[in-house]
């Protein structure tokens, strides 16, 4: 291997990089904060005892699931505003179409856990004589949401990563920054390895506290 | 061992055995000659399987040593990390174990010939053979070819005992087979047991069930609190106990005191 | 808006049929390949040798905590210039996904693989098997078929993620698709269509995983009929409990 590092390169330009962090930090919370709501409300939809309410919505859950989040960005960015006639800033749409593919992984997460809590805490929430509701509000929501944590992390910070398919329309993230600086100083390896590092740096702390979590869960049930 | 008729077949002293703080096994002292059969009895916690896993190499150890056959077998080392076992040696000793531990991908005829054939490069056909006549002596001759899920209890339990004869073992080990089983069942299986008692093959049996334990014993240990407590005949440890502490286990274990 | 005209992509049925068989050939390579790395990674995370399992930990995080985008252009742009060896799109694509994938796998592996009962490695030993053995006859199908409905998933994902060797200017489903939608000015149509197309292949695999996961869940409570005794015991005792319960409510 005969190439010269020259990573002085990157570092003269943290600046560019660290503005892209800040738009894909800004995508990843903003999708995050769509995910974590639409996805829990479709994940009750999903269960809706009414057919005619669960159908459409188990399709937009399972379009989002069985394509790729490239096509399904590139879908919103040239689509929407063709079929709808509207373009709410780059930025905005990466956060939509983002968030809509969270919210259908996360309702996914939601329902699995909602499902998981066992009989016997229901029949107990009977047995004490706590009316449905009470039972939904007291005793499975609670189960539940602590159940799916673990998941809607990986997958929160699985959006992190993803967003990094934004550049692809032009959305000036992280990515897009690291690309235009390789192109400019023409040194891709210290640039493309400098923001995987910063990628690595933001998801790495939160699999690790999925693991943490994970393993205290199967020591608690075990 | 044919000069040497007195020889013992395994020694064992000075075991120990530690789970973190947890002491399990505080100095054990053992030999045992050829053609005896042991069993061991004691309340849960004392020791006495982990003593079998001892035995059978599946654990390290904090200190003492076992020879087999006046082969070293186990030493312990500096850290349990480093205890020292010698695989070869531990390839003639058997193992049945309390859940079976049949390999559930595999029927009953593959279970069987898997170790000879991987372990010594037997023939396929050979084993085969082999395997399907011990099969039939266990009246297990309809079963080569049905999976372990297909199989009841007691039909486990005696595939798993025939896979551990396949390769000849010099001692077999025995961890509580019937206690998993429901009683109907465990009869068959102690019957197969008896059977290898009949051929003199050397035993050493962890059980919780006294009748068992006194028909097939020619010795039997009280092991509590991680040490043996008492060492004899099954007619003197089971019948009439010099110790306190075995008098008040086998009494409860009789129900004799209500 | 004009109306939508689907015809449009009737017309390059034939280039859309080509770019997806690329990115089925490009899929099944790296599923063949990753699916091998992934199995012996995750034999290396539980390994008891600490240079091992270190050195795979890392593989695994960091294929894990970086975009699958910026894995491949790092690929594309810098492996060549590091080996000084031109690298063609195809190859540059299969080394990255193969990485990608063997990471993922190596997960799914490790995890059925820590799965698998204390007492099945306890035979092993008692029945003196080699170490390679163990591995191939016991281990090994075990761990594969507790892993299958996740290595199914995992397929799916790496065939979603496969649309993005079209950034680097390989020709699959996603790159023919956006080359069509730009030079037709009919992105609703032939986007649409493309995004259907892998719905199609996509959904009924995901379909699958869960029909094939409650299977593999019955195999495996009939596996160990020690479990299922206590399951059994345990479900008389729920029995009994909702019975209690049904008295207590039918009160109100």
């Amino acid at each position: 291997m005969n190439y010269s590092f020259d990573f002085q390169s990157v570092t003269r330009n943290l600046g560019p990089l660290f503005d892209g962090l800040a738009v894909t930090l800004q995508l990843t919370v903003a999708a995050n904060a769509i995910g974590l709501t639409l996805g829990f409300v479709l994940a009750l939809l999903l269960m809706s005892p009414w057919r005619l309410m669960r159908l459409p919505v188990t399709l937009f859950v399972e379009f989002f699931r069985c394509t790729p989040a490239l096509v399904q960005i590139i879908w919103f960015f040239y689509c929407v505003p063709m079929l709808f006639n509207v373009f709410l800033g780059s930025i905005t749409m990466g956060i939509l179409a983002l968030g809509f593919n969270l919210a259908a992984f996360n309702a996914e997460a939601y329902r699995a856990s909602i499902q998981a809590v066992p009989r016997e805490q229901l029949d107990a929430g009977i047995a004490l004589g706590l009316n449905p509701v009470q039972r939904i509000l007291y005793i499975v929501l609670p189960t539940a949401f602590r159940a799916s944590i673990p998941v809607l992390l990986t997958n929160g910070i699985v959006i992190f990563q993803q967003s990094a398919l934004v550049a692809i329309v032009a959305v000036q993230d992280l990515m897009y920054q690291a690309k235009s600086l390789a192109t400019q100083t023409y040194r891709p390896i210290e640039t493309f390895s400098v923001a995987a590092l910063i990628y690595f740096a933001v998801s790495f702390p939160v699999t690790q506290l999925v693991d943490y979590l994970e393993r205290r869960r199967l020591a608690v049930a075990g | 061992m044919r000069d040497q008729p007195a020889a013992p077949l395994v020694s064992a002293s000075g075991l120990q055995k530690s789970y973190g703080a947890l002491k399990v096994l505080k100095g054990i002292d053992l030999t045992m000659k050829p053609g005896e059969r042991l069993v061991v009895i004691g309340p849960s916690g004392g020791g006495k399987s982990t003593l079998l896993r001892v035995m059978m190499g599946l654990e390290t150890i904090n200190g003492g040593s076992v020879t087999l056959a006046g082969k070293p077998y186990i030493r312990a080392g500096a850290t349990p990390a480093r205890t020292v076992i010698d695989i070869a040696v531990r390839r003639s000793i058997g193992m049945v174990f309390q859940h079976y531990t049949l390999f559930p991908h595999l029927n009953v005829m593959q279970n069987l010939i898997l170790a000879p054939c991987k372990v010594r490069g037997e023939k396929k056909a050979k084993a085969s053979e082999r395997a399907a006549a011990l099969l039939s002596r266990f009246g297990l001759g309809e079963k080569l070819a049905a999976y372990p899920s297909q199989l009841s209890g007691g039909q486990k339990q005696r595939v798993a005992i025939a896979r551990a004869l396949m390769l000849d073992p010099k001692l077999m080990l025995f961890d509580e087979v019937t206690s998993a089983l429901d009683p109907e069942l465990v009869g068959e299986v102690e019957q197969v047991i008896l059977q290898l008692a009949k051929q003199d093959m050397p035993m050493m049996i962890v059980t919780h069930d006294m009748w068992f334990a006194k028909n097939i014993a020619s010795r039997v240990l009280f092991c509590a609190g991680g040490v043996i407590v008492e060492d004899g005949p099954p007619e003197q440890v089971l019948g009439s106990p010099k110790e306190e502490r075995t008098r008040d286990f086998i009494d409860r274990v009789f129900h004799i005191r209500q | 808006m004009d109306s939508l005209d689907f015809t449009v992509v009737l017309r390059f049925r034939d280039a859309l049929l080509q770019g997806l068989s690329t990115t089925l050939e490009l899929t099944l390579i790296c599923v063949v390949l990753g699916c091998s790395i992934g199995f012996a990674v995750g034999l290396a995370r539980t390994s008891t040798n600490l240079v091992l399992r270190n050195l795979s930990s890392v593989y695994v995080e960091f294929f894990r905590g970086t975009p699958v985008l910026i894995q491949l252009f790092w690929i594309f742009f810098c492996l060549p210039l590091l080996l000084g060896i031109g690298l063609s799109n195809f190859a540059s694509g299969v080394i990255a996904l193969t990485l990608y994938m063997g990471a993922i796998t190596s997960e799914t592996f490790r995890a059925s693989l820590k799965s698998i009962g204390r007492e099945q490695y306890d035979a092993c030993v008692a029945l003196g098997l080699p170490r390679w053995t163990q591995i191939t006859s016991v281990v090994l199908p075990q761990a594969l078929l507790r892993a299958i409905p996740t290595l199914l998933s995992n397929c799916v994902s790496l065939f979603k993620e496969s649309a993005l060797v079209s950034a680097v200017g390989m020709a699959d489903l996603m790159f023919i698709g956006s080359n069509i939608s730009n030079n037709t000015a009919r992105p609703v149509e032939v986007l649409t269509v493309v995004a259907l197309i892998y719905f199609v292949i996509a959904f009924p695999l995901t379909r699958a995983v869960t029909v094939i996961e409650r299977r593999i869940l019955q195999k495996l409570v009939t596996w160990n009929q020690s479990k299922l005794h206590f399951v059994r015991l345990l479900s008389q005792e729920q029995e009994f409990d909702r019975w209690l319960a049904g008295r207590r409510t039918s009160s109100f």
